[in-house]
């Protein structure tokens, strides 16, 4: 199974915002016991969506010269039902960011509507970074050459 | 890959809380992505790890009539990091229910590796019919092999 939770990205705008999209479908490795008799994609998957989503804004922004990890979740919320077969939105905001850290937010919608959202997330800053390996995985998973 | 994260329930106390164990292996698929070259377990999936224990509460507590989903995270703090070859102790608590006079049923979880931290959340979420998406009978065996009370 590959950890990858956005098929690409759309827009990015530096500093700012980022819009990405997810298709889900049945062959998802997750769907292996969540559940037996329904595909119900789990909740906190939305929620790593977000968050890799909004970590690619955070690394393009600082050119590539640091990677970020969560450290806070906060007011996340995610609708537990949903079967596969649909296509997610993802969104992500900056709300501020330093050498050491970034605040975002961010949801997901589907068909127009809100299906997940987080308030508040932190991520924490890495600075031991190869920029390159960076830029040519953002490249294999956006579709953006920077 | 099965999407499992809890490998060994250690105690509970039905209505209360519970106790497992999640180790974490080289083999696992995610880390081969998160990260390249720096293998870290995700954060998320200590979380769901915690949803999953909590499922298994729920079904405890209810002869097998009830499983547990997640959908708000109040907050959820993540500390360092779970590498392979860590084994992460999961504990979930019940802090509030209507029963006890609160509006929402809260959960708490944390897991911790070597008695270091490494996630602390809180969380809500809806409790289902068991049947509804498992086999109850089937699921009460997998429970029974998750305490290690094997069967003949």
């Amino acid at each position: 199974m590959r950890f990858l939770y956005y098929d690409k990205i759309d827009s990015i705008e530096k500093g700012k915002s980022i819009i990405g999209a997810k298709t889900f479908t049945l062959s998802e490795e997750f769907f292996r016991r969540h559940f037996k008799k329904q595909a119900l994609v789990p909740g906190v998957i939305y929620i790593e969506a977000m968050a890799q989503l909004l970590g690619w804004l955070i690394i393009y922004s600082h050119d590539f010269r640091l990677s970020a990890v969560m450290s806070l979740v906060e007011g996340a919320s995610v609708m537990p039902k949903l079967r596969p077969g649909f296509r997610a939105e993802i969104h992500g905001e900056i709300i501020s960011t330093s050498k050491r850290d970034s605040l975002g937010r961010a949801w997901i919608t589907v068909d127009g509507k809100t299906a997940a959202s987080m308030d508040r997330i932190i991520y924490s800053h890495v600075h031991k970074v190869n920029s390159e390996d960076l830029m040519n995985l953002f490249y294999y998973y956006s579709g953006i050459k920077v | 890959m099965r999407y499992l994260l809890v490998d060994h329930i250690t105690e509970y106390k039905p209505g209360e809380f519970i106790r497992g164990i999640k180790n974490v292996a080289m083999s696992e698929d995610f880390l081969e992505f998160h990260f390249p070259k720096n293998p870290i377990m995700p954060g998320v999936m200590l979380l769901e790890a915690l949803t999953q224990l909590t499922g298994w509460l729920e079904a405890a507590s209810s002869d097998f009539n009830n499983w547990f989903l997640v959908n708000k995270v109040i907050k959820s703090n993540f500390y360092g990091f779970a590498f392979p070859g860590d084994q992460v102790e999961l504990t979930v608590e019940l802090i509030s229910s209507p029963q006890q006079g609160h509006p929402a049923t809260i959960y708490r979880g944390s897991g911790f590796v070597k008695g270091k931290k490494k996630i602390v959340a809180e969380f809500e979420g809806e409790v289902i019919p068991l049947e509804d998406i498992e086999d109850s009978e089937e699921q009460k065996k997998f429970f029974k092999v998750l305490i290690r009370e094997l069967s003949k």
